[in-house]
């Protein structure tokens, strides 16, 4: 089977700056200045087409950043990201412009995203249908309650027929309904053999709709497997971790920030031997 | 080279999109008044007609002499330079800030971020085009006729955007990494438009100063405008070392601000 998704030993590092004068003498001077922080370490994992990813994980361990990674908005401080196909990211900030009609808004993320004109009459009202909006689509964005914006974000996203499609907590906005249509249109995806990446805090849903798991932890992937055998293992991380107390939970981190340190300076070893 | 020749080809190739944004740009920005967009067109003509009452009603400026032998009002002499001056000013400090009022937004597209700052000067275009139409109705009425000069107009509102746009690539990059060179640029300006011909005449200085001030490349486009507007000759065939001076400085704007956009620009998001 052919790969749609190829994550090669993917590095994120971001800067952390006290005050503006760190940032500052950081841009100017061949110093390092400010404290790194590695939002992911050393991530590798593929997907074949028509695969349903799920990314899981507790606050801060990177899915988001991971999923912004894959979708091109935010670049990779090392590795490589090799995608087979047009990626769409569904977040709930889906960039409309408040002082714009929703119906504009149609037709500027359209443009946007590099469809012709004919292309995008044609899609309109299929969108607009979608979104169920009805006499609120020739009203400004900004009026809008956060359930219609996020339908209408989904709705422009879904119908612009992408290849993979990244979907970051989309659907646990807006009611069970437009809940349902959506997960609907995704099985529908699934049939048509999308490659699709599930960014949820609610593990019932991945259940329900995944193929494989990727369990990330710290920056760093703990787990890559079927559902069945990764999320019965997170269920119970989840339930334990929950329990812990603070100063517990402290160390557990302490020890995850270990090993990636080690991680990291490992990979830096190899990097050089190759050298 | 290889930078600007990627960047110039993008505008090509997005030109569409470049015309449909800078219309939506415009309807977005003043979808609040209920004037909309007319008062993209009010504010500059409230400007002028201020001008137009301090140096034409309370302080009486004398006439201009435009070519020898012809003299014009002041506020004429004025006016074909003034809009000039507004266009770049708009384009400019707006085209600064485009990139990171817009990158969060638009990053999730897949069309190349040159296209961002061009698309901003693009919509301050639409406007110059009909306060051009106002100057050139004005100069009627004064008695400054259409003339065949007419037609450097065009050469003339091509190379201002190919200066905007030049200076565009470099600013929008640079203020998106520090913020601070934005608020520079709008310091700058100001002190620009009285380097510039705009509202007083440079040839009353004493030599070497005119031609020192003529470095400014602005210098040039606002002369070619008088030139078209008042019909006294040819103006970047009469100087043509003039002309060959501008396109030098924008040619080298322009391959500095593509190599410095093509460098950063899959990073910019980083520093928002």
């Amino acid at each position: 089977m052919d790969k749609a998704i190829e994550v090669k030993h993917v590095t994120k590092k971001y800067k952390l700056y006290n005050d503006q004068k760190e940032r500052l003498l950081d841009l100017l001077l061949p110093k390092n200045y400010g404290e790194d922080f590695y939002a992911l370490a050393d991530v590798s994992f593929e997907a074949e087409r028509g695969d349903v990813v799920g990314f899981v994980g507790i606050n801060g361990s990177g899915k988001s950043t991971l999923s912004n990674i894959i979708a091109g908005i935010v670049p990779e401080t090392t590795g490589e990201v090799k995608l087979n196909g047009q990626a769409s990211l569904i977040a709930v900030a889906s960039g409309l412009k408040g002082e714009l009609s929703g119906r504009d808004n149609i037709e500027l993320k359209m443009l946007m995203l590099g469809f012709r004109k004919e292309e995008i009459k044609r899609r309109e009202p299929e969108i607009i249908e979608f979104a169920e909006l009805e006499k609120f689509i020739d009203q400004p964005v900004k009026s809008y309650s956060s359930g219609m914006k996020s339908r209408l974000g989904f709705a422009i996203s879904v119908n612009i027929d992408p290849d993979i499609l990244i979907i970051d907590e989309a659907l646990s906005v807006g009611d069970k309904t437009f809940a349902e249509k959506s997960l609907d249109k995704m099985r529908e995806f699934k049939t048509q053999g999308k490659t699709m990446i599930f960014v949820s805090h609610s593990l019932g849903q991945m259940k329900q709709f995944c193929e494989k798991i990727l369990w990330l932890e710290f920056g760093m992937v703990k787990e890559y497997g079927p559902v069945d055998e990764v999320l019965p293992k997170y269920e119970a991380f989840v339930n334990s971790f929950k329990k812990m107390t603070k100063a517990e939970k402290e160390a557990y981190k302490e020890e995850a920030l270990e090993k990636q340190a080690q991680k990291l300076s490992a990979k830096r070893r190899t990097l050089r031997r190759k050298l | 080279m290889k930078s600007a020749i990627i960047v110039l080809k993008e505008q090509i190739e997005h030109f569409y999109l470049i015309r449909r944004l800078s219309v939506y740009e415009l309807i977005s920005k003043n979808k609040n008044n209920y004037l909309g967009v007319a008062w993209e067109i009010i504010n500059p003509l409230i400007q002028i007609l201020i001008y137009w009452f301090v140096f034409g009603s309370i302080r009486q400026r004398a006439n201009v002499e435009v070519a020898p032998g012809v003299d014009a009002p002041f506020i004429t002499w004025m006016l074909g330079g003034f809009i000039l001056w507004t266009f770049f000013y708009q384009a400019t400090t707006q085209g600064s800030k485009s990139i990171y009022t817009r990158l969060r937004m638009l990053s999730r597209m897949n069309f190349p971020m040159s296209v961002i700052p061009s698309f901003v000067i693009f919509s301050q275009f639409y406007v110059h085009l009909f306060m051009l139409g106002v100057t050139i109705l004005i100069f009627q009425l004064s008695g400054f006729y259409v003339s065949i000069y007419y037609v450097q107009l065009l050469y003339f509102l091509f190379a201002t955007f190919a200066l905007i746009f030049a200076l565009a690539l470099i600013t929008s990059t640079l203020s998106t990494i520090i913020r601070d060179l934005h608020m520079l640029l709008n310091a700058t300006l100001r002190m620009v438009l009285y380097l510039s011909p705009v509202l007083w005449q440079m040839t009353i200085l004493a030599e070497p100063l005119p031609t020192i001030l003529k470095l400014n490349p602005l210098y040039y486009l606002i002369e070619g405008y008088r030139a078209s507007l008042f019909g006294t000759g040819w103006y970047f065939a009469e100087h043509w070392l003039y002309s060959l001076y501008f396109w030098a400085v924008v040619i080298v704007l322009l391959l500095f601000g593509a190599k410095l956009h093509t460098k950063f620009r899959r990073h910019l998001i980083d520093y928002l």
